[in-house]
């Protein structure tokens, strides 16, 4: 009986790649391993390709990773280690709140309140501090449209950051005390402590946020497509407007029209749960190498 | 028999010098008070065992000695702990530099998650810049010291986790010394093993007093008897009777040791 329901999750799972395939048959008959390198998306002329959607996923991502993942464990850090106790749980409810807030919300609030103030304040700085900074420049120039790939990683940073920081904060709960006790006890300092012995302690835990973390960045629709801008082409810079592969999903799955519209609108879902799946799988292997190195 | 007793403290104090003075010392816990007014001399290079039935304190006293208490919140200590003639219970006290001079031992062996090697390198690197070669002397010093050197030294780079308890432990008693420190506190450090590796241990404390004065907090009454110089009993908070460990074991002064060392009660 349990084995059968265990059976059902492989079967089930079997049946959503089987159902992508099919459905995204047409599109790879039609454009081949082409898909995936063509920046190009024109529903007139029936031309699609994936470039433009995947770079924005793992751009997106990788942004709110750089920023969501340090203040996450910071915050985590605080939290266990620094906060005096009454202001713990007030803290630790606030981001609890945090993570239950519904993606809308947060796409609503990036675009009406957060993505004015991106346009008025923030990208104008970034545009004025970098100009004649090589690289960099190309990296934060255009006009500040205010929406655009920067805007929705931040986004994407702020919803994270709940999720990274409960896991990472119940796992540095779980360092024993008298190996801290025994680390302070050799005369380390706060940070010594927790450089050296809670954050080798706890990395699988750590990693395994970070991951989850990742995940929902990667899978993100609703916040994204608000501000991101939805535009099928690769910028330079990170003020652009661009988009991801679940915005362009939820943006133009009801008004696809045609076979081959709606068979790469569901290849693109196949492409992010491979992406996904990659994902899982480097963590899983980084994770079986540090337990090598550790072992 | 009079006379006898006169003449002992005397005797002391010609032959071992006083390396730790505890005066009026008072530890609250919140607001309950677990030591009362102990008042007790630790001598150098000596090995001396604190022993009592559980919440008697004696894990508290030892607590106070390197200020680990501190770590807590709610927790403090009154009085006076003097080390070579300074107040460590001072505000202005450096606790790095503290704990650097006063090593502890846990009961539960406590491996850091790294290597062998850096199990010991990390507390030494703490203190000192040491090159290469200083550091590999160092780190074997250490693990010969502590008689785990002929174990461990063809899987240095290997994971301290991976090793037994009662290595472990070892571990932890090399990681201590390879700081030099000049107090050694152990707490219970026999309890969570067997007894060949409780024998080994034992006999390490009986070579580190050459070098090291030695705090044992122990429940078990042999391993006082064997392995300490002097003897404290503690009971309820307070220091009930110390003294040198052969007289407390066989002519205790005061009934209540008596009735712990006879099993009587604890």
């Amino acid at each position: 009986m349990t084995f059968a329901a265990a059976l059902t999750v492989l079967l089930l799972l079997g049946g959503v790649i089987v159902a992508l395939l099919e459905g995204s048959w047409p599109a790879f008959a039609k454009f081949g391993f082409g898909f995936l390198v063509t920046e190009s998306w024109n529903p007139v002329t029936e031309q699609f390709g994936a470039l433009s959607p995947i770079a924005g996923t793992l751009i997106t991502s990788f942004i709110a990773m750089l920023i969501g993942v340090p203040i996450s464990i910071g915050i985590a850090i605080f939290l266990t280690e620094i906060c005096p106790i009454w202001l713990r749980r007030p803290i630790g409810i606030a981001i609890e709140l945090l993570a239950g807030i519904p993606s809308i919300i947060y796409g609503i609030w990036g675009l009406f309140v957060f993505a004015p103030v991106m346009q008025r304040h923030v990208q104008p700085f970034l545009i004025n501090a970098f100009s004649g900074v090589p690289v960099l420049e190309n990296l934060f120039a255009g006009p500040p449209y205010g929406i655009g790939i920067l805007t929705a990683s931040l986004i994407l940073a702020i919803m994270v950051l709940p999720f990274i920081t409960a896991v990472t904060r119940d796992v540095f709960e779980t360092v024993p005390p008298v190996l801290k006790e025994a680390a302070y006890g050799l005369g380390c300092t706060k940070w010594e402590v927790i450089r050296n012995v809670m954050l080798p302690y706890t990395r699988v835990g750590v990693v395994g946020g970070v991951m989850l973390g990742l995940g929902r960045a990667l899978g993100e629709t609703m916040a994204v497509t608000f501000v991101i801008g939805n535009a099928h082409k690769i910028h330079a810079s990170v003020l652009g407007p661009g988009t991801t592969i679940s915005a362009t999903i939820a943006n133009e799955f009801t008004e696809a029209v045609g076979d081959i519209y709606t068979a790469s609108l569901v290849a693109l879902g196949l492409i992010l749960f491979v992406i996904t799946f990659i994902v899982l799988a480097a963590a899983r292997l980084m994770l079986l190498r540090m337990n090598v190195k550790g072992a | 028999m009079n006379i006898e007793t006169m003449e002992r403290p005397m005797q002391i104090a010609e032959a071992v010098k006083a390396k730790v003075s505890i005066e009026n010392l008072a530890f609250y816990y919140g607001d309950s008070k677990a030591l009362k007014n102990i008042n007790l001399t630790l001598y150098d290079r000596k090995v001396t065992a604190f022993i009592g039935p559980s919440g008697c304190g004696k894990s508290t006293l030892l607590r106070v000695l390197n200020r680990i208490y501190e770590m807590y919140p709610r927790q403090r200590a009154e009085g006076k702990v003097m080390v070579d003639g300074a107040d460590i219970l001072d505000p202005g006290q450096d606790l790095n530099m503290l704990r650097a001079k006063i090593g502890m031992v846990f009961q539960k062996p406590t491996p850091f998650p790294m290597s062998i090697y850096e199990n010991i390198a990390f507390g030494v690197r703490l203190y000192e810049r040491l090159s290469k070669e200083e550091m590999d002397e160092r780190v074997e010093s250490a693990l010969r010291k502590a008689a785990l050197w002929e174990e461990v030294k063809d899987k240095l780079s290997s994971t301290g986790l991976g090793l037994s308890g009662g290595q472990q432990q070892r571990l932890c008693i090399a990681r201590t010394i390879a700081v030099r420190p000049e107090i050694i506190l152990l707490d219970e450090p026999c309890s969570a093993l067997d007894p060949i590796s409780t024998a080994k241990i034992e006999e390490l404390i009986d070579e580190l007093k050459e070098e090291y004065t030695i705090v044992i907090v122990t429940h078990n009454m042999q391993q006082a008897a064997r392995t300490s110089d002097y003897t404290a009993f503690m009971y309820l908070g307070e220091l009930i009777e110390f003294g040198d460990t052969k007289r407390m074991f066989t002519h205790p002064e005061k009934q209540q040791t008596q009735d712990y060392i006879t099993g009587r009660f604890g």
